[in-house]
């Protein structure tokens, strides 16, 4: 005993030298405004902060991005681990809230008057980052899901865009027939889409309720409408109709616009990536609503999606609470940029309904208003819930997936081995499983 | 009269050793022993932190994604050392062999991969191996072959193994090379008169002569081979193949940072650190032995 509590000294010599210069950082002298350091990753935010610092003389917003996704979530966590060094304010994407929740890592702002913008926001995205009057992250951005193609190929070989995944798949072959080296789309490698097809499908694997019980978590991921997605695709990968080039690669943005893939099932944030990013195949795509599992059916997915959290290691809650809530918020100026600059899908349901943005015709679709498309889609997406370790549920997706399409393991024992895998994870975490027998 | 008295204070052998013991202290023994520390105890999402012994180790020991880690980063050594300390070893003889300025300018261009950062490395290495955009993909199709997939699970181990055989030769050869240069010119000559051909000469002379040379850099790769993470770390953008624990210190890093799990992450770290000395360890008392040392 004695040498731990040694090693504990040590240690806190360690994070006290750490802590100075944290605290060094954390400028906030009386009187004058309050300081509100910020993490964030999105693309020109840098606009969003200047407009909220010119608009409020009382707190003014320092701003860091300290990486994407899980770059920053790791430096999050760390900073959770050590006690010290998170910012007041950090950007949060909705899978990951659970996660933070259970680190006990985010103050609910409801405290703070938060409550009073549930009408602002869409109902899916609220309900995510509330608990009843809890309110632990405000949202901001969302990716409603929606079938991005070819219009000119589908067009030029007569093969009539799919409304259901039956007619997909049926385009998918007799596209390979009239090329042979073109793929429907890619199996990108990516939990979070593959998480948006599955919701698509009506699959809710998940079930998570802090307010009920932060030890109680359902993992459900083997029932059938999870299964039917999975299979879904790894036919047509097996058939050599889909291809498996992970998203965001420079190979999956060449073969996107070089006409190797004809699809890709898309969310509201990816038109502004793409026409950023697919110079060749500009004003030859379009965009479609979802296939659907049930021919006429109206079922919805999201793929990906932001929040502002305020973290247990701010100096000032309250001041970062206005933070969260109007650094976006309904501001026009921060809007503007965020949907014409940083290519968001708005949540704030006033903005999105906005005929600017529903009305919006871009080029890269040849003139196609596609907001007309992602809109109705946010508005439908109903309840889904994750877990608090959903970074481990995705990479056990991803990883399963991998061994399948190395052939190493059949399609249809993905689900039921990573079920295994998180069942098994979970308790060793102390959760009580639910399984649905 | 100054001198003298410096020397002769008892305080002034514990000055001149203080810097370097407490760089040791707070960069190598503190770390090491914190983390044994955060070993013992698990801090489960749901229960909070408690004191759990060794239950992490039991967990380390039979957990079979680590387990597989571990035997893929074995099976990956067996391979990719001695096919890169065989070329750095007919490197540096070739060198040592020609005297002309064009040794010189192949030292230093062998060398230069060591120099780019492995992050550098890695990513450049990611986009050779492009079908779209690498050279090399489409090479068989030349020959009528169908294109290679780098990426793929079958080839993944030998695209990574390239890589740091790439990067690591030049290295190794010109430690190796700086070796041969120490031994003795008068051996060759004795050797030459005596009727040895160039070859007899490289391997009868040249090589058991400078055998504590190769030993040390053996040891060195082996030590850099268990710890294997910038590499896949970084190709796991291209490469979905490489699984959260496809190296134990990939796994370790996942556990910490992406799964939050610091406690499990330092047992893994640690149990690597273990096996990595024990290996080293055992290494070298058997090339010691060998050589009749002991």
């Amino acid at each position: 005993m004695p040498a731990i509590k040694c090693l504990r000294k040590a240690a806190s010599v360690l994070a006290a030298a750490g802590l100075l210069a944290v605290t060094a950082c954390a400028g906030e002298p009386d009187g004058g405004p309050v300081t509100v350091s910020v993490w964030a990753w999105y693309p020109e935010f840098q606009g969003v902060v200047d407009a909220f610092n010119a608009s409020h003389d009382d707190i003014q917003v320092k701003w860091t991005n300290v990486g994407t996704g899980p770059d920053q979530y790791a430096k999050l966590k760390t900073a959770f681990t050590a006690g010290t060094g998170a910012p007041d304010v950090a950007m949060v994407e909705f899978q990951q809230i659970p996660t933070f929740l259970v680190l006990d890592a985010l103050v609910d702002m409801g405290q703070h008057g938060a409550g009073e913008d549930e009408h602002l926001y869409a109902e899916w995205a609220w309900g995510q980052a509330t608990e009843g009057d809890k309110v632990y992250a405000i949202p901001v951005d969302g990716g409603p899901m929606a079938l991005m193609y070819r219009k000119d190929l589908f067009d030029q070989h007569k093969i009539p865009v799919p409304t259901t995944w039956d007619e997909y798949a049926t385009a998918a072959e007799r596209m390979k027939a009239v090329d042979p080296n073109a793929f429907i789309a890619s199996f990108g490698s990516d939990g979070g889409w593959l998480n948006g097809l599955m919701w698509q499908a009506g699959c809710r694997p998940y079930g998570y309720s802090l307010t009920e019980a932060r030890d109680r978590v359902t993992i459900d991921l083997t029932n059938p409408a999870c299964e039917k997605v999975i299979e879904f695709y790894g036919g047509l990968i097996g058939r050599g109709l889909m291809a498996t080039d992970p998203f965001f690669t420079a190979d999956a943005t060449a073969a996107l616009d070089s006409g190797k893939y004809w699809t890709w099932a898309a969310a509201g944030w990816t038109p502004g990536y793409v026409a950023g990013s697919l110079k060749n195949t500009a004003g030859k795509w379009a965009v479609a609503p979802m296939p659907q599992w049930t021919k006429g059916a109206d079922e919805q997915g999201d793929w990906g999606g932001s929040t502002f959290t305020v973290t247990k290691q701010a100096e000032n809650p309250e001041a970062a609470t206005v933070v969260a809530r109007e650094l976006f918020g309904t501001s026009d100026q921060a809007w503007e940029i965020g949907l014409n600059k940083a290519f968001l899908y708005p949540l704030v349901k006033d903005v999105a309904a906005d005929p600017a943005f529903t009305g919006k015709a871009y080029d890269f679709f040849a003139g196609q208003k596609v907001n007309e498309i992602f809109v109705p889609v946010s508005e439908k997406l109903g309840d889904f819930n994750y877990t608090p370790f959903q970074d481990f549920v995705f990479g056990e997706l991803n990883d399963r997936c991998a061994e399948a399409v190395a052939g190493k393991r059949g399609w249809d024992t993905v689900l039921s081995a990573t079920q295994e895998n998180v069942v098994n994870y979970a308790k060793q975490q102390g959760f009580t499983v639910i399984e649905p027998s | 009269m100054t001198r003298r008295r410096l020397t002769d204070h008892p305080v002034a052998g514990i000055l001149f050793v203080l810097p370097f013991f407490l760089v040791v202290v707070v960069f190598l023994v503190v770390p090491l022993g914190y983390a044994f520390w955060l070993s013992l105890s698990s801090k489960s999402l749901a229960l909070g932190t408690r004191f759990t012994g060794f239950d992490n180790y039991v967990r380390a020991f039979t957990d079979p994604m680590l387990l597989d880690g571990f035997l893929r980063v074995v099976v990956f050594g067996a391979v990719q050392i001695p096919v890169m300390l065989g070329i750095a070893l007919v490197g540096a003889l070739a060198l040592d062999a020609i005297t002309t300025r064009f040794a010189v300018a192949f030292r230093l261009i062998a060398f230069m991969p060591y120099a780019v950062p492995a992050v550098l490395g890695a990513l450049m290495w990611g986009f050779l191996y492009s079908r779209t955009f690498g050279p090399f993909a489409d090479l068989p199709t030349v020959f009528g072959g169908a294109p290679v997939d780098f990426f793929s699970a079958g080839l993944l181990l030998a695209s990574l193994g390239n890589i740091v055989t790439w990067a690591w030769t030049g290295y190794n050869m010109i430690v190796l090379y700086s070796a041969l240069q120490g031994v003795p010119r008068e051996l060759y000559e004795a050797a030459l008169i005596d009727g040895a051909s160039q070859i007899q000469l490289a391997w009868r002379i040249k090589v058991p002569a400078i055998k504590q040379a190769i030993a040390l850099a053996t040891v060195f790769t082996v030590i850099g081979t268990m710890q294997f993470f910038v590499e896949p770390y970084v190709m796991s953008r291209f490469a979905p193949q490489i699984s959260a624990g496809y190296t134990p210190n990939l796994y370790a890093y996942n556990q910490a940072f992406a799964y939050s799990d610091f406690h499990y992450s330092a047992t893994i770290s640690f149990t690597l650190g273990f096996v990595v000395f024990v290996a080293a360890y055992a290494f070298v008392l058997v090339s010691r032995r060998r050589r009749g040392d002991s």
